[in-house]
């Protein structure tokens, strides 16, 4: 995708109010068509960096650029871009057919043009019979489908998205999501797509910028962000059930390995960052699902003998929560096994699936 | 979970007793001792203030003669409307005898520019407050509140000298522009409060739409206001109505509003006291505050809530 060009390119962005620092020397390159979604908690800069990309906020430091045109002090409705919000923020006293004209209307479009980009977005969105209301008459989803509408007849090289699910139900959220990504697959735009669930930012980036307190974290594909996480906030932020960490110490030397209390596990299959193993506190993170039981474990590479704890059965699996060493441990089975509290079991799992993080960095080793 | 399934059954039995149970509305019990304390205390306290004005009405009613037998609570025994007429076009108050009349069209000629200019002055300058938070706004806010709290009779003297200066002093145009410039600090708090309450994420789209400082205001903002026009046109008119302050000093006898006019007519000492005009003209002068609240009661009300919860 890179091939195709830059789409969005923020350079140094830093942005201050007073003497606090919400975004710190920030850069990010999104690609001609690209999907990126920002992942993050509340108050990490998420939704402000999407503002600054916008145009509402104005920024301390650094340069925007959207399609190579500096953009930087740009009035929002000179950057080519469309904007849908979370609370939709559909005008109540209009109609929808004049909620998606408005802004065609204020740029002096003609009106053949107008009713033909409307019926456009409305055909793509199915929202055809519903022109004629007033939002006060809509459902969430509806109301969530003219918002993006609105942005969509404005004919714009980028799409902003900020938090657009958030305010429906866990059923129309997920339908939305997949029309989400059908509409992008479709459009080919450029997407910038702001949220703090991690299933919409798997289902739907190209690449995921999970951002803490202004700093852009990891930014790359969804798959090598769950797999390969860079830090420990990352790993344990991405993933549900969360990650397992469990904290010890690594000795270098061949196999290096990882000790916590009575447990010794082998790094020999652990791919090491750059600069190779290095004795000293770590910590050692293992997802759920990546964990083997009963038969399956003693055919792992490493495979150890804990107790049942807890059973939390959530339907289409079960997790099973243990101890390794003397940190909680869980794991995930499949639904159908039975087991109860106190029950022994035999846990294994591959350590070149697993995560090693510096105890004082954080940082992936 | 088999052991869980039996009194899990029994709600849904409950269900069906109830649905089978008795129906149609909730009894009601009108004599309730709540009731009695609610309902009597209101009345109680409507009559109270009541009183005077039905004190008004009737001896605005009755012809002097019947005013002189000293029964102020009894109802005329013989109705005129003389002293209506008498207060609206015929009182006297010095030099020219043509009643209210006279200071009712100067009230209104204050009054409508009045309201109209401080109203939307202060629109404005809420919404450049609330949404648009240009350098400084904090401050400018933090001044002009100050100034709601300064009483206006420090400021009449200093006025009075802007006005010569600029050569409004006497007119009903000087009196307009006070009357704005007073209005200001708490329409302008007013409309702040109510386009701060209002979702910012509305004035963002239409910023990314498009719309400018007035294409913001005029098409997005005003059609969404209503209520607050609606208070705010309350507040200005029943203030402005009633001065009498400014009114007094701001303007010559031709062009005194109707209050001022009201005071001359009722304070005027040569003859008799004549308590029915005087009554019949206070019920006048009232008149216009009392129609503008009947009949936009019901948003002001509204208006006032949207305003308070999100203040």
């Amino acid at each position: 995708m890179a091939a195709n060009g830059t789409s969005v390119s923020i350079q140094d962005l830093s942005l201050n109010f007073g003497a606090v620092s919400v975004l710190q020397t920030l850069n990010l390159d999104v690609a001609e068509g690209e999907f990126i979604v920002l992942l993050g908690p509340s108050g990490c800069g998420k939704s402000t960096l999407l503002n600054c990309i916008a145009g509402l906020l104005d920024i301390s430091e650094g340069r925007i650029f959207i399609k190579g045109k500096n953009v930087t002090w740009e009035e929002p409705k000179d950057r080519g871009i469309g904007m849908v919000f979370q609370s939709y923020a559909l005008y109540p006293q209009m109609t929808v057919e004049k909620n998606l004209s408005f802004g065609l209307r204020v740029a002096g479009v003609p009106k053949d043009e107008i009713t033909k980009r409307i019926a456009r977005a409305a055909e793509i969105l199915q929202i055809e019979p519903l022109l004629q209301r007033k939002p006060a008459a809509l459902s969430g989803g509806q109301r969530q489908r003219v918002a993006i509408g609105r942005a969509l007849v404005r004919d714009v090289d980028v799409f902003l998205f900020d938090e657009p699910l958030s305010n429906l139900d866990a059923k129309l959220r997920s339908e939305l999501r997949v029309e989400i990504k059908l509409l992008h697959r479709k459009l080919q735009n450029t997407m910038i797509y702001v949220t703090h669930d991690q299933i919409e930012a798997m289902t739907l980036a190209d690449r995921i910028a999970v951002m803490k307190g202004g700093v852009i974290q990891q930014l790359d594909a969804p798959q090598t962000i769950y797999n390969r996480p860079v830090n420990r906030f990352v790993a344990g932020f991405l993933g549900s059930p969360a990650m397992n960490f469990v904290e010890g110490q690594l000795e270098a030397g061949a196999p290096a390995l990882f000790k916590s209390g009575s447990v010794s596990i082998p790094l020999d299959r652990y791919a090491f960052d750059g600069a190779g193993s290095k004795s000293g506190a770590c910590v050692f993170g293992i997802r759920p699902e990546h964990i083997a039981f009963g038969e399956a474990a003693n055919s792992m590479p490493f495979a150890t003998d804990a107790a049942v704890e807890i059973v939390e059965p959530m339907g289409s699996d079960t997790l099973v929560w243990t101890k390794l060493g003397a940190h909680n441990f869980s794991f995930r089975v499949e639904a159908e096994k039975t087991l109860r509290n106190g029950d022994p079991v035999r846990i294994g799992f591959d350590p070149a699936r697993a995560s090693l993080f510096d105890s004082q960095s954080g940082n992936r080793m | 979970m088999a052991d869980h399934a039996v009194p899990a059954a029994t709600p849904s039995g409950v269900a069906r007793a109830d649905a089978s149970g008795p129906s149609g509305p909730k009894p009601r019990h009108v004599f309730s001792r709540r009731n009695i304390f609610l309902y009597g205390t209101l009345i109680v306290v409507a009559v109270y203030y009541l009183l005077p004005l039905y004190v008004m009405v009737v001896t605005s009613l009755k012809g002097m003669p019947e005013i002189r037998l000293g029964n102020i609570f009894s109802p005329p025994l013989e109705i005129t409307f003389e002293p209506w007429v008498k207060a609206w076009s015929q009182a006297c108050t010095g030099l020219n005898c043509d009643g209210l009349s006279r200071g009712f069209w100067n009230s209104v000629r204050i009054t409508v520019p009045s309201v109209i200019l401080s109203i939307a002055i202060a629109s404005v300058n809420g919404y450049a407050l609330a949404n648009w938070r240009f350098k400084g706004a904090d401050t400018f806010f933090v001044i002009l509140i100050v100034g709601a709290f300064i009483p206006y009779q420090v400021m009449i003297y200093p006025i009075v000298i802007i006005l010569r200066e600029i050569g409004l002093y006497g007119s009903l145009s000087g009196l307009v522009i006070v009357h704005s410039i007073f209005g200001m600090p708490i329409l302008t708090l007013l409309f702040r409060n109510y386009f701060t309450s209002m979702p910012e994420e509305l004035f963002r789209a239409a910023r990314v739409d498009g719309a400018g400082f007035w294409g913001i205001y005029l098409r997005i903002m005003l059609p969404m206001s209503l209520p607050i026009f609606v208070v705010a046109v309350i507040l200005q008119v029943t203030g402005i109505w009633n001065d009498f302050l400014f009114g007094v000093v701001y303007t010559r006898p031709d062009t005194y509003p109707m209050t001022v006019q009201l005071n001359n007519i009722v304070n005027s000492v040569q003859g008799v006291k004549e308590y029915n005009v005087n009554m019949a003209a206070t019920i006048l002068t009232g008149l216009v505050p009392l129609v503008v609240y009947f009949i936009s009661g019901k948003l002001f009300v509204r208006g006032i809530a949207a305003g308070a919860v999100k203040g």
